[in-house]
């Protein structure tokens, strides 16, 4: 009887790790250090990383900054003396966060920056959208829009950015301007919603409306500082689509907006494929092996891994949402992760 | 000094921030480009409503000698409950009513409810436990908003109700009923304050607290009255900024309370207590609206924005001591 028992209690956890190959493996735990969970990107990333990870084998625990510096340099700290198998690191402030990255990797613990790239040191591997590259792909939209509206390359934008400390929306604005700066009949007002608060944004966009009536976009560096902005746009009286509105960063909210009119384009950052590439390359990162470059192919996205200064990167593209694709499953926004589970890269 | 000269200086030096607003307002009509219009002017007094109305229970608190820091947790926290029940994208649950115009009286019970129970609850902690206000509302600052952060999940309740949002687009004579909703507030808790007794007794508590009891005054009874009327025009307050963004998010009132303790100093509340008349909170509110409305027209670039607004502060509160300083000599 004895040994039926101990028989069926084997058969039973071998069942039970089957059914569950991923806490089976076990490979670990890896830290996830999130600047901020107020807004949906980032509570998203949490969700989809924890979703990947746990795919290849990984469990992933979740410190939150509250986008305070030293706070994630403390976090980091603790986390480094705690010796996880990786630690994954949306930094809040780019260069501050440099010596820790040092720090942890002088303790054997492999560094990889996801969505905000720190290239004053050495990471082991980087997972970013290109914040530079979202405010390329808004200028994209920007000519499309004004071109649709005024029949050539010119007029006035607002760019409504986030908080001036935050290196996030400055290289957002780099972009942007750069490319823009190839128009000079478009005027660009841009204005700060200190500490990415959605009632600043509406504040700007109503002041602005009264300063510059013939203001014909608003672009915000975020969804949630759009709807703020369609209020405000409302507010003044204003329909769908008399001053088209666009964002980035792909959240729910700005596809609702997109189907009720309010908003023409949203600048996806590609969340789900930018976690599931960390997935696809944990096993090599944790055996410290060599990340090769070449393309590879992420939740079918074309992306490509370069050798850079600061370390292997992969850089995913993002998308420009309208609404002719708005319902597309692939955009995190519409909340769906991908059915089909990420595999190892060998 | 002449009675005559005397008497004017003392209406000049009670009225100061009148005078400021005035002076700011004239300045940056001459100097900022497109800023000298009626639009403008009804823009600031819009946006004077939310932290206008949060001033009011800031500085209730801070008149009867005690402080109040979770205000703006508070708000965010109403602003999230009416986002989760009332919106209906995002994680809002869109619950609605018939008829519908139920949703407003609903959602304004739901969220002043929640400021009450904090506001309730710090006084408590203060006036029962005899616990530092200052410690103790600092720590709801931080878990409030905690609390904001885990039941929204970082996510946003966007599109409230059509009533909640008809509040905010309706306009009389040019300006949102909103903003007349804050000087309601204003008009009605400065007449508190001005003629019945709980107002006097608020601010002889604030003067002194221990003579305040020896002349019979039910010191407990009355504080406790304050924190939970400051909990819960925190509440409105974020009632109000739910309606003019058509949501909530959890960040949602960020760096508001700075603002409004600004708001109560310019204003002319004494920060020891005991002195301090709601008018001038609400001159100091526009005040603010006025410099802020201003930086957004003037087209800085954005990493100047906050220098300029903190130094225009500064000195907003600068001549508000020098008003003390000749206060003092006259006296």
């Amino acid at each position: 009887m004895k040994q039926l028992l101990k028989h069926g209690m084997v058969l039973l956890a071998g069942t039970a790790a089957l059914l569950h190959p991923a806490y089976a493996q076990d490979k670990g735990m890896v830290y996830y250090m999130v600047p901020t969970l107020l807004d949906e990107f980032q509570t998203g990333s949490v969700s989809a990383l924890e979703m990947f990870l746990e795919q290849v084998g990984y469990d992933l625990t979740t410190l939150n900054a509250d986008n305070k510096t030293d706070l994630q340099q403390s976090q980091m700290n603790d986390v480094i003396a705690l010796a996880p198998k990786a630690i994954i690191l949306a930094a809040v402030d780019f260069n501050a966060l440099a010596p820790s990255v040092d720090a942890a990797r002088a303790a054997g613990i492999p560094v990889i920056e996801f969505d905000r790239q720190i290239s004053s040191t050495v990471s082991d591997f980087t997972s970013v959208a290109g914040t530079v590259e979202i405010g390329y792909v808004a200028a994209e939209q920007v000519e499309r829009l004004l071109t649709e509206k005024n029949g050539s390359v010119k007029g006035k934008v607002l760019q409504v950015l986030g908080d001036p400390g935050d290196p996030y929306t400055l290289d957002i604005q780099k972009g942007f301007e750069e490319r823009m700066a190839a128009f000079p009949e478009v005027t660009i007002i841009s204005q700060p919603a200190m500490m990415w608060e959605a009632s600043n944004a509406g504040t700007i966009v109503s002041d602005q409306l009264l300063a510059n009536p013939d203001i014909d976009i608003v672009f915000s560096h975020a969804a949630h500082l759009s709807v703020a902005a369609v209020a405000s746009l409302e507010a003044a009286g204003k329909q769908p689509g008399d001053v088209y509105v666009m964002s980035s960063n792909g959240a729910p909210v700005a596809l609702q907006m997109i189907r009720d009119g309010w908003m023409q384009v949203e600048v996806e950052q590609p969340l789900y494929a930018q976690a599931a590439a960390v997935a696809m390359f944990m096993d090599k990162l944790v055996a410290k092996e060599p990340i090769e470059p070449g393309e590879y192919d992420v939740l079918g996205l074309p992306s490509v891994v370069t050798d850079e200064a600061w370390g292997p990167t992969i850089k995913i593209p993002g998308a420009a949402i309208t609404p002719e694709n708005v319902d597309d499953p692939s955009f995190w926004g519409n909340l769906k992760p991908p059915a089909a589970p990420v595999t190892s890269v060998e | 000094m002449q009675p005559s000269q005397r008497r004017s200086l003392e209406f000049v030096l009670d009225n100061l921030v009148w005078f400021m607003l005035l002076a700011v307002l004239a300045i940056f009509s001459a100097t900022v480009p497109n800023y000298f219009q009626l639009g403008i002017f009804a823009n600031i007094i819009e946006q004077s409503s939310v932290l206008g109305v949060m001033s009011i229970g800031l500085a209730l608190v801070i008149i009867a000698g005690h402080m109040d820091l979770s205000v703006e947790s508070v708000a965010a926290l109403s602003a999230m409950a009416a986002g989760i029940l009332f919106a209906s994208s995002g994680i809002g649950m869109g619950i609605t009513f018939t008829p519908g115009w139920l949703v407003v009286p609903a959602s304004l019970l739901v969220g002043l409810g929640v400021g009450a129970v904090v506001g309730a609850l710090n006084g408590f902690l203060v006036i029962k436990v005899k616990m530092n206000a200052f410690i103790v509302t600092l720590s709801s600052f931080i878990w409030v908003r905690g609390l904001v952060v885990a039941a929204s999940g970082g996510r946003s309740a966007q599109n409230l109700a059509d009533e909640l949002r008809w509040l905010a687009i309706q306009r009389f004579l040019g300006i949102p009923l909103t903003a007349y909703i804050a000087i309601a507030c204003f008009i009605g808790f400065s007449f508190m304050m001005a003629k019945t007794r709980f107002g006097r007794h608020l601010i002889m508590i604030g003067g002194n607290e221990a003579a305040a009891f020896r002349a019979g005054i039910k010191v407990d009874k009355v504080l406790m009255i304050a924190f939970i009327l400051s909990g819960t025009i925190a509440a409105l307050a974020g009632w109000l900024l739910a309606i003019r963004t058509s949501g909530a998010t959890a960040n949602l009132g960020a760096g508001m309370l700075f603002n409004a303790f600004a708001a109560v100093v310019i204003g002319g509340v004494s920060l020891k207590g005991g002195l301090g008349a709601l008018p001038g909170v609400y001159a100091g509110v526009l005040l603010l609206s006025s410099i802020n409305t201003a930086i957004n027209l003037m087209g800085l670039p954005a990493h100047y924005t906050q220098v300029i607004h903190g130094l225009l502060v500064l000195a907003a509160v600068l001549l508000d001591t020098l008003k003390q300083t000749i206060r003092k000599k006259l006296a």
